[in-house]
């Protein structure tokens, strides 16, 4: 049994999820339909997702593209610069597991090899709805979650 | 005791904290949904800016290293005091305010650039290149809106004769004629708003496609949610200003009537705000700048000349 103040948080925590949006190797195709999904035709604000620029207001990352050996200090130091509770989207194939640039040479993986990854949204590249959905889904799923 | 009782109810309850947190929280909700209603879309549930709220106290803040600790902490606060502080000078739901002398119109104006001053430091003592940038164009853009404001707040108190807000209020409620004579500088005055309370066009200050978060970019948790509702204050009481001196306040009404009134003519500001937000792209620095000193401020001094005009001929 929750206290009264736990339940509280995790309501204002599912109501209001701002997202941070990194492209940590990707083609730009998952990038483009991350932008559309904040598009007033999708109007995401309904559940109170709001894009942020910096990553001590975020709350949910969402990673698009494999991660390149270029790019792992950068993922790192933006998750560490997130206040907790803070949670990772994995958008699209390549940000899943490597996708079809598996195995190149610069490149590491699906973002999981790097940070916690809570949510994976396949496609290549997702539609704005798989976002949204996953995004829900995530919401929902953290209802219970004290600190991930 | 009872004095006290009655002076702890107004600083805590009404027209103190609690009346501004839940009218600030209300007026960003209303700023919200009628910017998404006028992109065509459902926009955010009316407990959004409380959901916002509840969850930016309830996560970690983080103190980063270079910061330095104390200003860094006690910024905020000191924000929303200067604003709330504010309010006790203005008259809401009847024609007098808490507090009335002579040149509080004065003493307002100035309250009111604490909270600017406030941004300026939070970005300089944030020790982020980002947010000295921020910074920057805070001051930068202070001192462009803040002639036109303070020249558009004097036209209405020249014809009333009057440094007080609360005699302001009273002699357009005594002549509504007068009122017209202040259109443009109410314009000016709604103009120079978005570059206070630094929403779009002139929202420069925080742009986000080039420097990140601006000022907050280094505030998390807590201090960034208390620093988000001064800024919202703010907006309550720059607009009940507005309503107080350009519009005549509660219309010589009292209780509970004249709080709808007040109410009505501060959530018509906050949707002309809106709209010019929407309306609106961000525009440069230096445009802004140009607009500011170029249009803004001559339209001012034509409306002050103005007002010593009708107050020499019909005053």
């Amino acid at each position: 049994m929750k206290s009264i103040r736990e339940q509280v948080a995790a309501w204002a925590r599912t109501a209001s999820p701002w997202i941070i949006h990194f492209n940590s190797g990707s083609c730009n195709g998952c990038d483009i339909e991350t932008v559309a999904a904040l598009t007033p035709r999708f109007d995401v604000e309904r559940f109170g997702i709001v894009q942020h620029g910096t990553p001590r207001h975020a709350d949910v990352l969402i990673v698009t593209g494999a991660i390149s050996k270029q790019q792992k200090d950068r993922l790192v130091r933006i998750y560490n610069q997130m206040a907790a509770p803070k949670f990772v989207v994995a958008l699209g194939a390549c940000a899943c597991g490597g996708g079809v640039l598996q195995g190149c040479y610069g490149v590491l993986g699906g973002a999981d090899k790097i940070i916690p990854v809570d949510l994976y949204v396949p496609g290549c590249p997702p539609r704005p709805e798989a976002l949204i959905d996953g995004i829900v889904k995530l919401l929902s799923g953290i209802k219970g979650v004290e600190n991930a | 005791m009872k004095i006290i009782l009655c002076q702890l109810f107004d600083i805590l309850i009404y027209p103190g904290l609690l009346f501004l947190f839940a009218a600030g929280l209300t007026a960003d909700w209303v700023d919200r949904k009628l910017y998404a209603r006028m992109q065509n879309r459902q926009g955010p549930r009316w407990f959004q800016p409380l959901a916002d709220f509840v969850k930016l106290v309830s996560k970690e803040t983080i103190t980063p290293k270079a910061v330095d600790s104390p200003l860094f902490k006690v910024l905020p606060y000191i924000a929303i005091a200067a604003v709330a502080s504010c309010i006790m000078m203005i008259p809401l739901q009847n024609m007098d305010a808490l507090l009335s002398f002579q040149g509080d119109l004065i003493v307002i104006a100035y309250m009111l650039t604490i909270p600017t001053m406030c941004l300026f430091l939070i970005g300089w003592y944030s020790s982020s290149p980002y947010a000295a940038v921020g910074s920057m164009r805070v001051l930068t853009q202070f001192f462009a809106y803040e002639v036109p404001l303070l020249l558009a707040l004097l036209g209405p108190a020249v014809i009333a004769g009057s440094w007080s807000v609360g005699d302001i209020a009273f002699y357009y409620n005594a002549k509504p004629v007068m009122t017209a004579v202040n259109i443009a500088g109410l314009l000016v005055a709604l103009i120079a708003l978005q570059g206070k309370l630094e929403r779009v066009p002139f929202d420069i200050p925080h742009a986000e496609t080039e420097i990140v978060g601006g000022v907050f970019t280094e505030y998390s948790g807590k201090l960034y949610a208390f620093i988000k509702l001064a800024m919202s204050m703010e907006m309550i009481v720059v607009a009940a200003l507005f309503s107080a001196v350009f519009l005549g306040g509660s219309l010589g009404l009292s209780g509970v009537l004249g709080f709808l009134v007040f109410i009505g003519k501060l959530f018509a500001i906050i949707f002309i705000s809106a709209l010019i937000r929407s309306l609106m792209a961000r525009v440069r620095i230096e445009q802004m700048i140009n607009f500011c000193w170029r249009v803004l401020t001559p339209a001012a001094m034509a409306q002050l000349i103005i007002s010593i005009i009708v107050r020499a001929v019909y005053g």
